[in-house]
């Protein structure tokens, strides 16, 4: 679990970065538009492809966080017991459901490896952010698993 | 019940179970979705529909926009300038009775101006005010009532997270929704210091007859002075056409922690904790996103939601009444759910029907009013009995007051926020009203 933590905390980190490249990216473009007239070419496009990339590797760190939200109205008068095991329960399905996610994306990015798919502007391949999504996809599988097997009883800080 | 509608039940009833025992609301969507979408269409179309489909919600140009909001959101938290920003704040309402209270409507109402969350808002107002306003003597009840209710103008007045979302899904125009938003904004500001000015008079016991707040002065002054100019770039640069609202978002994120490292408020640490926070606020969205996605799909494939817009149209109802029966709907739902999920699940579905009414006006007002008035029942959710995220954040924060008398305390806002509804129920042109101001 320990190991799975620090990956998370890795990639949410990674993802703020890159998220505050794009920032950095966009004022400079923004500038070079609004005052000399040039402006950095595909700036849309990077920026696009870079959110692809950060929102995937932002899921982990939500998920072993359990900042994915629940209604907890219903259960509310559950024994402790009982919502303790729906919620592995439903951190299995969260780890299914991302499994489904994490093939169909590596096939999706197969397709756009074997099709040499790229933005429309500057050619950027999109499988490199099919490859840039999948293993932090995978990370959820791990961490969702994890979390069904051994449930929340483990504190987990910043 | 006929084929399509049994399965458009069957697969609400699923995800209405799952939910209902505590699966996260995105995963309740998405197992729900793909049972639907298999059983109608099969496994190899959904497949095939699956392969693009994180690619196309996660990198995309136009939802990028969101992340973005919430990082600005994170740096303002962390930037050190809400202190002196209620300082300013309850300085100027200070000649009013329950002023404390009035200034931190005001800063929550300047902070949403540079932060597009509720939460953020409530989380970090509540910070600095809560101490202020328990040492000069108000109660409990009061003091977290107006931070949760002060909290929802995060989302009220724009930039709004709830409102991009909005944007997305009915393919509108986010800075016409973003001015459309400003003066209903504006008023639940005023509305909720009239709640205050009243309950104070009403209700005595709560606040106490004088605020010592010090008095306007230009150093205080200074403290609005980092949110001025960022609002100022953001929305001057958005609305003058020096760039879209993704790029303003994105110099709002700079600027923010530019004016962070000013203050020389940010280290490493905060930096972190901004990448964590963005981090949970943007993948929690953007699961729901994906698990609606296939919720979606999945009810398209039944052709139910087309049909209903059809039947609805039929009836013949008063359009107004129309929107009023979904806003309804909202509130109720609302009471269980979360408003994200909420908008994400539904708007879909009722935006083809409310569009298909005719209101007398232009399909895209009604777009843009309806968009409001969706924004004000996802307000109304935050604080509303039993389940209300933001009296949550703030009683979190207050650990002497018991969430029952918080709850209490939102009540004066929720009679605030329930005339203000109908009143832009009633009357279109308030939130029209600065939109034909642009082009």
């Amino acid at each position: 679990m320990k190991i799975l933590e620090f990956l998370a905390k890795l990639c949410a980190i990674a993802a703020g970065v890159l998220l505050t490249g794009i920032t950095l990216m966009t004022c400079v473009s923004v500038i070079g538009r609004n005052t000399i007239g040039r402006t950095i070419v595909g700036d849309f496009e990077l920026t696009g492809a870079a959110a692809g990339a950060a929102i995937a590797l932002f899921l982990p760190w939500c998920q072993m966080r359990r900042g994915n939200i629940i209604v907890d109205f219903f259960t509310a008068k559950a024994s402790e017991r009982t919502n303790a095991w729906l919620d592995r329960f439903g951190a299995l399905l969260f780890a299914l459901a991302l499994a489904l996610m994490s093939w169909r994306t590596m096939i999706g990015g197969l397709n756009a490896w074997k099709s040499q798919s790229g933005t429309m502007m500057i050619g950027f391949p999109e499988w490199i952010i099919y490859t840039a999504m999948v293993p932090p996809l995978v990370l959820c599988v791990a961490i969702g698993l994890a979390q069904a097997l051994r449930g929340f009883s483990r504190q987990v800080h910043e | 019940m006929s084929g399509p509608l049994a399965l458009t039940v069957g697969i609400f009833a699923v995800m209405l179970i799952l939910m209902a025992i505590r699966t996260p609301i995105a995963v309740a969507m998405f197992v729900a979705g793909t049972a639907g979408y298999i059983v109608q269409a099969g496994w190899l179309p959904l497949a095939n529909f699956l392969n693009a489909q994180a690619f196309a919600r996660f990198a995309s140009y136009d939802l990028s926009v969101i992340p973005l909001f919430i990082l600005m959101g994170n740096f303002a938290t962390q930037g050190g300038i809400s202190r002196s920003l209620f300082e300013f704040a309850s300085a100027v309402m200070s000649r009013f009775r329950g002023g404390l209270a009035m200034g931190a409507v005001l800063a929550c109402a300047a902070f949403g101006a540079i932060c597009g969350s509720s939460v953020a808002t409530a989380a970090t107002i509540t910070q600095v005010a809560l101490p202020e306003m328990r040492r000069h003597g108000y109660s409990g009840r009061l003091a977290t009532g107006t931070l949760a209710a002060g909290g929802t103008l995060g989302i009220l007045i724009p930039p709004s997270v709830p409102l991009v979302i909005y944007a997305i899904l009915a393919e509108q125009n986010i800075a016409k929704l973003f001015a459309a938003a400003m003066v209903p904004g504006i008023i639940a500001m005023l509305g909720y210091m009239i709640a205050i000015a009243i309950y104070v008079r009403l209700v005595p016991g709560h606040a106490p007859d004088h605020d010592d707040a010090p008095k306007v002065t230009l150093k205080l002054l200074s403290g609005i002075g980092p949110i001025a100019i960022i609002f100022t770039l953001v929305f001057g640069g958005i609305y003058g056409g020096y760039f879209t609202p993704t790029e303003g978002a994105a110099v709002g994120a700079a600027s923010t922690f530019i004016a962070a490292l000013l203050k020389r408020e940010i280290n490493w640490k905060k930096f972190k904790h901004c990448f964590y926070a963005t981090a949970e606020s943007s993948a929690m969205i953007f699961l729901i996103f994906l698990g609606a996605d296939l919720m979606n799909a999945a009810l398209a494939l039944t052709q139910v939601p087309a049909q209903l817009a059809g039947t609805v149209a039929g009836w013949g109802l008063s359009p107004v009444m129309v929107v009023a029966a979904i806003l309804l709907f909202y509130v109720v739902l609302g009471a269980v759910m979360d408003e994200l999920s909420m908008i994400l699940l539904t708007i879909p579905i009722f935006f083809p029907m409310v569009i298909g009414l005719d209101f007398g006006m232009p399909k895209e007002s009604v777009a843009i009013w309806f968009g409001i008035m969706v924004l004000m029942t996802v307000g109304f959710g935050l604080l509303a009995p039993p389940v209300g995220l933001n009296v949550y954040i703030v009683n979190g924060m207050a650990r002497d007051v018991p969430i029952a008398e918080s709850y209490r305390g939102v009540m004066p806002f929720l009679i605030s926020d329930t005339i203000r509804t109908i009143v832009l129920l009633l009357f279109p042109p308030i939130s029209l009203w600065l939109v034909q101001f642009l082009k």
